[in-house]
């Protein structure tokens, strides 16, 4: 049984345990591989760059050390300069060295480089024997040159302790580097299939634009079948203003709270930049207290520290030759300084001077790094605001060949100019109100019209109590049916020039479908924008934000477009009009506010207190009866009239029937769901199978309906079909809706006491 | 009178051997109504001139048995016979008219009413036996 209190002291990790923070559920997830009842699940570790990854990973072979007697864990880097072969060696020797290290309990051994015979000679009595053995099997493989044989040998070695009773957890980070190694085989998917064949959890870490790829190969069929896909990101915000606070703390690093969240906002989130500051600052005594202190430190960084480095490291792995380079600087720093900072393929390959192979080479590398994106036509560079700085003082201090004394004292002017900005970025983000995930949320729901129409609002609305609004637009009947959104994405994603009128998050663009059916006809955009106003919005500002989605509309070739304003005061009378002659929607933020509660995940049930009764019958033997019996109930206690009630038995029964005939379904039964609102019984009827619109068989026009013309009787040809008029006839709503794979009627029937 | 649960028919003493009476069932569906349009079709084929279909106990009809109903009065109108629809509830009357049956159709509140409404409209004639 692992010793859960075991102290973790530093081996592997580069900062002290407990200086490590923000990453706490991933550690967490890793080590539980250890765990003999989590099994052999292994995990893809697909990262963003500077996301930490390799850090997480020591952290948690230091924690794994710290738990005698459990699992062993194994960490292993692959390195850019190996070949194949030679990572397959390191590898075992790796392996080996870790393994002992861990049952004899002497961390010591893993910087001591011991050989593969002394790694013999130090192997538990246990297990020496099979220990033996697999040097010699990766022997006899070196011998023969057999490349393949060697690397399943050494890639094998965790099934082979595992068979002897040594369990480890292996983590292997840099695997995308597989991709670049030479060789006879694909170190990749030997790696993939060794991890798939392995009774031993493996953690396979590396760069979330190439990982999976290199993994898979050539390989037709995928071989991460079954493998967990971790996805780490940059931190959130609070994750990470938590992880500078805790970082700095640990390292005696004086901090407060504006220079944490300024921190925080210009390194994104990024673990790997937050701790090589914090480093930083208590390498250099510096104190984390002001703006001034951190943009000094941070210039320092960029100029010649960790930062630094790391950068330089990218480039010169991506392209080694120092004149290339150099150009390779100054092509991506005057891209970035393009609009959205890209430019053509054809005027890098001039400026680089180099033949498309090796253009294609370059961005690969770039691409995987995500320092720059390739389009086939054209490339961008990312927008990341240390990469781009970390460019612009690259390209003054080596291209440029300016004063290096020139380039800090402009960049750290910079960047305290950029500093206000930054924060107030940030804080207008965070007031934003999320509208790309509000479009997310429609899903063809209803929604009481006066959420949309701020003078309908206004007048029914305006300095009432929020219980008796809630109360009001519950009672609503002129109901909007939203779109079904199937994307969003800021405008500015679709169209760059909208960045100058608005922050990205405030504008947003969502495709969708106003019916259930996926039909041309029913495509429809919606664009919608927070505008700024401190008062009602008048009718010059709304009309400049109309014409300018209109124009997006346009650039972007939408056909169907609404348009939604969003002012946090409303609109004046005169801008009211002109929305309505425009017919787009205006909210004022309070009724967004309301929008949002209503379409929130699990609103419709906290409005009913959850009164949902849920049914599934199976087809034919006349069981739309019990249905219609269920529903006699339901109403009566909802205390409907008995003719209101004999109109929704004979709607479900209809439904019910138009569910059988319709949908050749595979598994013949037919799901219901009775919901009571406080007026209303919403009464949803869904089958599987195949999708037969009713709407287009009503009195008999398809030929479905033809076939069951003859089985009805003799009589009845050419009056089948009746069943959807019936029940649009006999209830207050319907809606038939595709659903994926079948078909859903939603039928609602309003209580008139 | 003990309500029949699926439809059935019975002779109704008042005009023996003229008019059949067929009961509905308590739910009209496809296959009580290709029942009825069974018992219908027999009945006139065996001379019966007028047809009385008693929904007593109907508790639903579906779009099914409605058009299947229809089917019963066009054949019924094709032998020159008569059909009165009696003891309809006034839910499934309201399904009738809204699907348009009670175009073609008489309603009666019972059987004697049903009779008398035929009587005026039809001369009666002897059932033509096989």
């Amino acid at each position: 049984m692992p010793d859960k209190k075991s102290k973790t002291r530093r081996i592997l990790g580069h900062i002290a345990p407990e200086l490590f923070a923000g990453r706490e559920a991933e550690l967490r997830e890793i080590t539980s591989l250890a765990a003999h009842t989590a099994g052999p699940r292994s995990l893809l570790l697909l990262s963003a760059p500077f996301a930490g990854v390799s850090e997480l990973l020591r952290q948690s072979y230091d924690k794994l050390f710290a738990q005698r007697g459990g699992a062993s864990p194994i960490y292993f880097s692959l390195s850019r300069g190996d070949s194949t072969q030679a990572a397959a060696r390191r590898f075992l020797h790796t392996f080996l060295t870790q393994l002992v290290a861990h049952r004899r309990e002497d961390p010591t051994l893993i910087a001591t480089s011991p050989t593969l015979r002394d790694l013999l000679e130090l192997a538990a009595p246990s297990d020496y024997e099979w220990v033996e053995r697999l040097v010699q099997t990766y022997e006899r493989a070196r011998e023969d040159g057999d490349e393949r044989a060697l690397v399943r040998a050494c890639f094998g070695a965790p099934q082979q302790a595992n068979a002897r009773g040594a369990r480890t957890v292996v983590m292997l980070d840099d695997v995308h580097l597989a991709a670049n190694m030479s060789g006879e085989v694909e170190l990749g998917a030997e790696i993939a299939q060794a991890a798939a064949q392995a009774d031993v959890p493996f953690v396979l870490a590396g760069l979330r634009r190439r990982l999976a790829d290199v993994l898979n190969g050539t390989a037709e069929r995928p071989r991460l079948d079954g493998m967990r896909a971790l996805h780490l990101e940059q931190l959130k915000s609070v994750e990470a203003r938590s992880l500078v606070e805790q970082i700095a703390q640990r390292a005696g690093v004086a901090l407060n709270d504006e220079t944490r969240d300024l921190i925080v906002q210009q390194f994104e989130g990024s673990p790997y930049f937050i701790t090589a500051l914090v480093q930083s600052a208590l390498l250099s005594g510096t104190a984390l207290t002001s703006f001034r202190e951190f943009q000094k430190l941070y210039v320092d960084e960029l100029m010649g520290g960790r930062i630094n480095r790391r950068f330089n490291s990218v480039l010169e792995e991506i392209v080694p030759s120092v004149a290339l380079r150099r150009n390779l600087l100054r092509v991506l720093h005057e891209s970035a300084s393009n609009v959205g900072g890209k430019s053509p393929v054809e005027a890098w390959l001039r400026r680089l001077v180099v033949e498309p192979l090796e253009l294609e080479r370059i961005m690969g590398g770039l691409h995987m790094r995500e320092l720059a994106s390739f389009h086939t036509t054209f490339v961008e560079t990312s927008p990341g605001a240390v990469w781009r700085d970390f460019l612009r003082v690259s390209y003054r201090l080596q291209v440029a060949v300016e004063p290096r004394a020139l380039v800090v004292a402009d960049t750290l002017v910079e960047t305290l100019k950029r500093a206000p900005q930054t924060m107030a970025r940030h804080y207008r983000r965070e007031a934003a109100l999320k509208l790309g995930d509000l479009l997310e949320r429609f899903d063809f729901q209803r929604v009481p019209a006066s959420l949309l129409h701020y003078d309908r609002f206004s007048r029914m609305y305006r300095g009432v109590p929020v219980e008796e609004v809630s109360a009001g637009l519950d009672a609503e009947t002129d109901l909007i049916r939203l779109p079904q959104v199937v994307h969003t994405a800021s405008c500015a994603s679709f169209h760059p020039p909208i960045l100058q009128a608005c922050d990205e998050e405030r504008c947003a663009v969502a495709h969708g479908f106003d019916s259930s059916s996926y039909a041309d006809a029913n495509e429809v955009v919606w664009i919608a924008v927070e505008i700024e106003s401190k008062l009602e919005a008048g009718r010059a500002l709304t009309e400049v934000w109309l014409d300018r989605l209109a124009q997006v509309a346009q650039a972007c070739g939408f056909h169907r477009v609404r348009l939604c304003l969003v002012a946090s005061e409303g609109f004046s009378a005169e801008a009211v009009e002109l929305l309505n002659e425009r017919e787009a929607f205006g909210a004022s933020r309070q009724q967004l506010e309301f929008l949002t509660a209503r379409l929130s995940p699990g609103a419709a049930a906290e409005s009913t207190g959850g009164n949902e009764f849920v049914m599934e019958i199976p087809m034919g033997d006349d069981t739309e009866l019990i249905a219609a019996h269920t529903v006699e109930q339901i109403a009566r206690r909802m205390d409907f009239q008995p003719e209101a009630i004999n109109q929704i038995k004979t709607a479900l029964v209809e439904a019910c029937i138009n569910a059988a005939e319709h949908s050749f379904s595979p598994d013949r039964k037919i799901y219901q769901r009775f919901r009571l609102e406080n007026d209303k019984l919403v009464v949803t009827v869904s089958s599987r199978g195949l999708v037969v619109n009713p709407i287009a068989s009503e009195n008999g026009n398809s030929p479905a309906n033809h076939s069951n013309d003859n089985e009805a009787g003799e009589g009845a040809k050419g009056r089948r079909g009746w069943g959807l008029k019936l029940i649009r006839t006999l209830m207050d709503e319907v809606e038939f809706e595709r659903v994926d794979d079948g078909t859903r009627l939603r039928m609602t029937k309003y209580l008139r006491k | 009178m003990t309500q029949p649960n699926h439809a059935h028919t019975a002779l109704n003493p008042l005009s023996d051997g003229e008019v059949a009476v067929v009961f509905a069932g308590d739910y009209v569906n496809k296959l009580s109504g290709q029942r009825i349009e069974r018992e219908c079709r027999l009945k006139l084929e065996s001379g019966y001139r007028a047809l009385v279909i008693n929904f007593k106990g109907t508790e639903l009809v579906n779009s099914i048995g409605v058009s299947i109903l229809l089917g019963v009065i066009d054949i019924a109108e094709q032998k020159e016979a008569r059909v009165v629809f009696t003891n309809v509830n006034r839910h499934t009357v309201e399904l009738f008219e809204l699907l348009g049956l009670t175009r073609h159709v008489a309603m009666a509140e019972s059987d004697d009413a049903a009779l008398a409404t035929l009587s005026e409209f039809a001369a009666p004639s002897p059932p033509q036996g096989h």
